[in-house]
């Protein structure tokens, strides 16, 4: 095993050389560095060009000049920008956390939201729910992002800044959007055509009387969602995980979960007293890791026997509701926020407002969120190829011996997807995780230069449109290095993870 | 006789019903007529395979068909009056919106936007066919040889594809649309199908690595058969389903490569277009003058379906499922690549 690794980190080292080397190569014969200078009206433009041509050692022929770039990089000198003069290394250094910041949320979403419906697609295999899974997710895939992007902009952004204003939703439209949500949440309902009816009818109602409430009390201006609010989103959570892990026959989950969410409302008013304007994310996540840490021994000791599922259902219930308190407290900075940002709170530019000058921990998130939110949207349409890929690595599970064996002893059909098929799914989607670690540094070009966020994708970009080989370089090494670690890690970590796969000497 | 004659639910139509097996629907059929049988009854595919098959021969014969050199151009005329580099004047509508002259409108500049279109949607499936066309072979020989002799060649050329993997599509645009940008898309379309066949070299890896193994090669070994010949006569027919139906989603994933390089200037240069150009160009366009940006980008979403679909029924027609097992993780590795394709 160490032998393995070591001959394959060898190995990834002289794929990184000859990588870097390539795309020096290619970047140095892809433009002229001083083009912008040459089309200058500088009286003194052939003192600039000579100077440059030294300082970037332009006289170097490209093959050669790589050399000289190898060598200050084993030092750790990545040079500076061609046209700033900055170093590379802060340029580089300010834009891992933004690129981060986006990449992340979206891949985690992405992540969560493919596997949870591909492995409900492949359990309902050619049901109603399937064939739409299937349908949107090829359309998905056929989608250019920044086609999406651009219709994110204008109807998610500005025409609901736009309906901000006057934040009233007429009886029409009310109906009209309650039908389409009816029938998209009818359609993951399988059954008989009368439970499929009834079930549109009641999303129907539930949603027409829900978006008028929210038009009457203009909702969407001052939304605000209280501890009764959380409350009830907090017991749906509850009874959602514990029929989805085990079971609502099952009390004691049923109670673990449910004393979740009574650990929650309690800890509703003292929460609000600690987390003032000036509070910050060290006690944000203190807060969390308590409220995750109690809510572990409530699913501990709720029960003797068969605690995992005990334990995960009171977790992810108490998850839920830090998530919805927190959610609450944001909604109470909106109306703040709504005039700090001369009403136009959903953001279609940048990582942050310029504009906005605040010390209060909540407006300052309130603008990461709104800013977040078309970029991470559009990233996150990516679930559709978890979506395929778990959902063909289900139906593969699903047919094999042990499968059948697990319902032949009579095993509960819960626990045969939960236990048996679901976990050996996941297995050979570890590769594409590893990718995904990998791209979350890379960044999203298209995406970054849509929204402008200036990181990595961005970076890059403007490296290989300025010519400007010492970012570039610097900006590809970081993305290279990580790729080739990521199938090391891949097959690494498949043959951890899998018995049956060895690496074969 | 009884076969024949099978009522729909004699006994053994329902044994096969719920054994799963179609023994009855196939019974001496050969496995190319499966195939076919299968493909045909997928509605879906069928309808993408139309919509292509009719989308391509509109888009070549109505801008006509155009041959030989500047100087000696050999034309054949097509149904559209203009071309892409035509400047007709103003039509009916004022603000160029879409008149029965100028079916998608015309640009501020005067030229009409149906023929910009079609000119895009050319060059759209001309970059497709030759990036999916050239990554399907790179990959499939790569594949092919790395997986059926293993050991050090198979670690030689996976490291290369390892090597592959890293170089970012982005600069290859940047490095042709810069050198060669004079001879137009055609050098783009070579460079960029030279660089993504990783992730299908890796899958034929894997179904190689599999079928090597199998009683029907040692066979065909014990019989004398050359190393040659065990791979494209046994083992390579035998995995051409996995071939075809990556393929197909190789053509739809570089169809969005190309729009997407496009967009950021380094694919198709002007005064060509593609769609993936045109949406870049037309974006700032979209509360004004909406029809510039929507036509692209539908008939780019409709390209693209139509392939998935088409790719779709041809995996379930080729049903690796149950016959034979592909390793699962050579899958992901190029579900994995696909998906980072699509992303970025």
């Amino acid at each position: 095993m160490l032998a393995f690794i070591g001959r394959r980190l060898s190995l990834a080292l002289l794929i990184l050389f000859g990588s870097t080397y390539l795309t020096y190569q290619l970047a140095a014969y892809s433009g002229d560095p001083l083009a912008g200078v040459r089309e200058s009206t500088d009286p003194k433009k052939d003192v600039i060009i000579a100077e440059l041509t030294k300082t970037l050692q332009l006289d170097v022929p490209p093959p050669a000049r790589y050399f000289l770039w190898l060598t200050k990089a084993f030092t750790g000198d990545f040079g500076n920008t061609v046209i700033l003069r900055l170093p590379v290394v802060d340029q580089i250094a300010a834009a891992i956390p933004i690129t981060l910041r986006l990449v992340l949320a979206a891949s985690i979403l992405s992540v969560v939201i493919g596997i949870s419906f591909g492995v409900l697609s492949a359990i309902r295999q050619y049901s109603r729910l399937d064939n739409s899974l299937t349908l949107l997710s090829f359309f998905l895939f056929s989608l250019p992002i920044f086609w999406i992007a651009v219709m994110l902009k204008e109807f998610m952004a500005i025409r609901f800044n736009d309906f901000l204003v006057n934040p009233t939703i007429d009886i029409v439209a009310n109906i009209l959007i309650s039908g389409v949500i009816a029938v998209i949440i009818a359609g993951f309902v399988s059954g008989t055509k009368k439970r499929v009816l009834l079930t549109w009818l009641v999303t129907f109602g539930l949603f027409v009387s829900v978006f008028f409430a929210a038009s009457a009390t203009a909702w969407f201006r001052y939304p605000t969602m209280g501890i009764f609010g959380i409350a009830i989103l907090g017991i749906a959570c509850a009874l959602g995980f514990t029929h989805l892990f085990s079971g609502l026959g099952n009390r004691k989950a049923l109670g673990a979960g449910l004393s979740s969410v009574v650990l929650g409302l309690i800890a509703y008013y003292p929460f609000q007293a600690i987390a003032g304007p000036g509070t910050n994310y060290e006690l944000m996540l203190a807060l969390a890791a308590l409220m995750l840490s109690s809510s572990y021994f409530i699913g501990y000791f709720f029960t003797k026997i068969d605690k995992g599922p005990v334990i995960r259902v009171a977790m992810l219930t108490a998850f839920m509701v830090s998530l919805f308190t927190v959610t609450d407290k944001l909604m109470q900075t909106w109306d703040n926020y709504f005039k700090l940002s001369d009403g136009r709170p959903i953001q279609t530019q940048g990582s942050y407002n310029i504009t906005i000058f605040s010390n209060d921990f909540w407006v300052n998130n309130l603008d990461l969120v709104t800013h977040l939110f078309l970029p991470t949207t559009a990233l996150a349409l990516g679930f559709a190829g978890y979506l395929r890929y778990s959902r063909a690595s289900m139906l593969e599970v699903l047919n094999m011996d042990y499968i059948r064996t697990a319902r032949a002893k009579g095993m509960p059909e819960r626990e045969v997807v939960l236990r048996h098929a679901v976990r050996n799914a996941m297995l050979p989607l570890t590769t594409l995780l590893t990718f995904e670690v990998a791209g979350l540094i890379g960044g999203a070009i298209i995406t970054e230069g849509i929204f402008g966020w200036r990181g990595m994708g961005s970076l890059s970009n403007e490296a290989i449109q300025s010519q400007d080989l010492n970012l570039l370089m610097a900006t590809f090494a970081i993305s290279a290095f990580l790729t080739i670690m990521a199938t090391l890690v891949a097959d690494l970590l498949y043959s951890v993870l899998d018995p049956r796969i060895r690496i074969r000497k | 006789m009884a076969l024949l004659n099978r009522k729909k639910n004699s006994p053994q139509q329902i044994e096969a019903n719920e054994t799963g097996s179609s023994n009855l629907e196939t019974a001496g059929l050969s496995q190319g007529q499966i195939i076919r049988k299968r493909f045909f009854q997928h509605k879906p595919a069928i309808a993408g395979l139309i919509f292509i098959i009719l989308f391509t021969i509109f888009v070549y014969t109505a801008s006509g068909i155009h041959l030989g050199t500047d100087a000696n151009p050999i034309t054949i005329k097509g149904w559209w009056q203009f071309a892409h580099t035509d400047v007709p004047p103003q039509g009916p509508c004022a603000d160029g919106c879409p008149s029965e002259v100028h079916p998608m409108g015309q640009l501020p500049n005067g030229r009409d936007y149906f023929s910009l279109v079609l000119r895009g949607s050319e060059i759209s499936l001309m970059i497709m066919i030759v990036i999916g066309g050239l990554s399907a072979f790179i990959g499939t020989i790569i594949g092919s040889v790395a997986g059926f002799f293993g050991g050090i060649i198979d670690s030689v050329m996976m490291r290369f594809t390892d090597f592959i993997l890293t170089v970012p599509f982005i600069l290859i645009g940047a490095v042709i649309g810069y050198n060669l940008g004079n001879f137009g898309v055609f050098p783009l379309a070579i460079f960029l199908g030279i660089f993504i066949w990783p992730g299908l070299a890796r899958l034929v890896r894997g179904e190689f690595l599999s079928l090597r193994e199998r009683e029907f090669v040692d066979a065909a070994r014990v019989a004398g058969a050359s190393n040659r010949r065990i791979i494209f006569k046994h083992i390579l027919p035998n995995s051409v389903g996995v071939i075809i139906v990556s393929t197909t989603l190789l053509l739809s994933s570089s169809i969005l490569l190309e729009s997407g390089l496009s967009y950021l200037g380094f694919g198709v240069q002007a005064p060509d277009v593609s769609l993936g150009a045109l949406i870049s160009q037309y974006q700032g366009e979209f509360i004004y003058a909406p029809w510039l940006f929507w036509w692209p980008g539908v008939i780019i979403i409709a390209i693209a379906l139509s392939i998935n679909f088409v790719g779709d029924g041809l995996r379930d027609a080729f049903d690796p499922r149950q016959r034979r097992r592909i390793s699962r993780k050579e899958r992901a590795v190029e579900t994995g690549t696909r998906a980072q394709v699509n992303k970025s």
